[in-house]
């Protein structure tokens, strides 16, 4: 028997990666140990003010740090019965497509593409490959200034308040922002470029069953309120109310992640997800940029994620865009945020957070103050498929050089974007 | 735009990981503050900062970094930062160091680390009371830092 470790694909507090057992050929366990911080941080918000909720529970992570707070805003909203108005709910989809690009362009230049070009990181492709850097930098920037204009900060935004925002873009800024994203709209031709250049990830396929927000509206990661899980051809839907038929969390010996299954199969979330439910956006630009990437829904390819990904940056583009025209046209009205009129009750929001379903569910007591909280992370729904897939290029990689098969792990772990150790990041003494 | 951008990292709800962001805090509100010099808060991306840096003078960066040495020491490191590890532990984010080697890389933004002590995390809010207690004495280190002119870095 031969043991195939990765110790350092992720870490929370010392310890997390890939163990693989193989026999001879046979696959005989695959682990996924991670430890999912994310849940322990509900405690932090237990007896918290309503008003200080989103605040504190956008700071698990920087990258993410938008779709925290929104989602946390949406479960408060919908706990409370407060509605929104159509311009905040447009103001909320802007700034979570500014999330979105910056995240998207982090994961794709930064981390993912160092894999299928042989360099060990985004310092050694900038040695050799500066445009693509260059590239993903740029992209990244254009979603920090979509975060910041709208959301006030690019990192960990103080604008967007229960019941609306608490200051809305002036002329000045949507103008800056327009010009930003026509400049961006030219990066994402060479997006597209960029990934059809790159050499194929063919080492694992396996049926997949994928869940996402459902979009009626065009590309929202936003607005909705039901949960599509697709398999093959069997659709299921269920409300936001209901994510506990979703997820089902169960416990498993080597990590302290729980995972999920729908009817006893693991699925995943994120860009692939978003797109296999919402084909309906594939539509345009989009389709043509999907056949040149060669990519074919339902895909049973994790890798495939970042094809999504690339695809889901120029819709990002396009649509916040169309956003920011719109409000141009119509003009920003200086509304106050609705009302909140604090009551017992409990609220659950689910949104398309960068990497998949953010959950959040909060009960309130009479005073505002919250009794309990759950939060569940992409990365924790998609813990079960991670170790699935890890299981498919194990047995997909017989013959393999175990550096290989290491590195076969390693890539899709990474095409699932985790967000595992976001909540420390030390330097450290090596 | 100011020439000077000093920028905290960490994370505020993993304890003294959080060191950066509280010295950034504090120092925006703290009346000795050169006039040259901005803050900002950049949680654990500093890659999210870059748009920010460029076109400085000078780039502080003030983070917690895990030593054996004394809660809370001040230690600066300048170009190459032998010593610091550069492995990715992160698996959708760079670390400061690889964000820092990138961005002189790419974008010639001349950064200075500032890290400052601790030795271990843990999930919660607010530094530990011995790390906050030398707080004003890593004002007072990130301050000269801040007052350095750039001819001699």
């Amino acid at each position: 028997m031969k043991t195939v470790v990765i110790e350092h694909l992720a870490r929370v507090e010392g310890h997390g990666g890939i163990t693989v057992e193989l026999q001879g050929d046979t696959v005989s366990d695959v682990r996924f140990d991670v430890f999912e911080g994310a849940r322990l941080l509900e405690s932090l918000v237990r007896g918290k003010r309503y008003d200080e909720v989103a605040p504190i529970l956008s700071r698990i992570c920087s990258i993410c740090s938008v779709a925290h707070s929104l989602t946390s805003l949406k479960a408060t909203e919908n706990a409370f019965g407060i509605r929104i108005s159509p311009q905040t709910e447009q103001l909320r989809e802007l700034l979570y497509k500014g999330e979105n690009i910056q995240s998207h362009a982090l994961h794709l230049f930064f981390l993912a593409l160092p894999d299928y070009l042989n360099r060990p990181s985004a310092t050694a492709l900038a040695a050799d490959k500066p445009d693509a850097v260059l590239l993903g930098l740029r992209l990244k920037k254009l979603g920090n200034l979509i975060q910041e204009t709208i959301g006030g900060r690019a990192i960990h935004p103080v604008n967007a308040v229960p019941g609306g925002f608490a200051t809305v873009p002036t002329l000045d800024q949507l103008i800056e922002l327009r010009n930003a994203l026509t400049e961006g709209m030219q990066d994402c031709v060479a997006v597209i470029d960029v990934m059809t250049s790159l050499p194929p990830a063919d080492f694992c396929h396996d049926h997949t069953v994928y869940a996402a927000l459902l979009s009626p509206n065009a590309d929202s990661y936003y607005a909705g309120d039901e949960v599509m899980v697709a398999s093959s051809g069997d659709r299921s839907i269920m409300r936001a109310a209901e994510y506990k038929k979703l997820t089902n969390e169960e416990s498993v010996l080597h990590s302290h992640a729980k995972h999920s299954t729908f009817r006893g199969r693991p699925f995943m979330v994120g860009a692939l997800a978003r797109l296999t439910v919402n084909p309906h956006r594939l539509t345009g630009n989009l389709a043509a940029a999907m056949e040149r990437l060669k990519l074919q829904l339902p895909a049973g390819n994790p890798m495939d994620n970042n094809k999504a990904q690339s695809l889901e940056l120029v819709s990002d583009v396009e649509r916040a865009s169309e956003i920011v025209e719109h409000l141009l046209q119509r003009g920003v009205q200086d509304e106050r945020p609705a009302e909140v009129h604090v009551r017992a009750g409990t609220g659950t929001a689910i949104t398309e957070a960068p990497r998949g379903l953010l959950i959040h569910c909060y009960t309130y007591d009479a005073d505002g103050r919250i009794m309990a909280a759950d939060v569940i992370t992409p990365t924790a729904l998609n813990a079960a498929s991670m170790e699935q897939h890890f299981r498919s290029v194990a047995e997909q990689s017989a013959g393999c050089e175990d550096a290989d098969i290491e590195k076969r792990l390693e890539m899709v772990a990474r095409a699932y974007d985790p967000c595992i150790s976001c909540s420390v990041h030390l330097v450290r003494r090596s | 735009m100011k020439p000077v951008l000093a920028i905290g990292l960490g994370n505020p709800l993993m304890g003294n990981d959080g060191v950066g962001c509280v010295v950034a805090e504090r120092l925006a509100s703290d009346s000795r503050l050169p006039e040259y010099a901005e803050v900002i808060c950049g949680g654990s991306d500093l890659l999210g900062c870059a748009g920010q840096m460029e076109g400085r003078s000078r780039v502080l960066v003030i983070d917690a970094i895990q030593r054996d040495t004394e809660l809370g020491s001040v230690v600066t490191f300048e170009g190459a930062r032998s010593g610091l590890d550069e492995h990715q532990d992160h698996a959708h984010h760079l670390s400061a160091i690889q964000a820092i080697r990138l961005l002189e890389m790419i974008r010639s933004i001349r950064c200075t680390l500032l890290g400052i002590s601790i030795s271990s995390v843990a999930l919660g809010t607010g530094l530990s009371p011995e790390l906050d207690a030398g707080i004003p004495a890593i004002l007072n280190r990130v301050l000269q830092e801040l007052g350095r002119p750039l001819e001699v870095l």
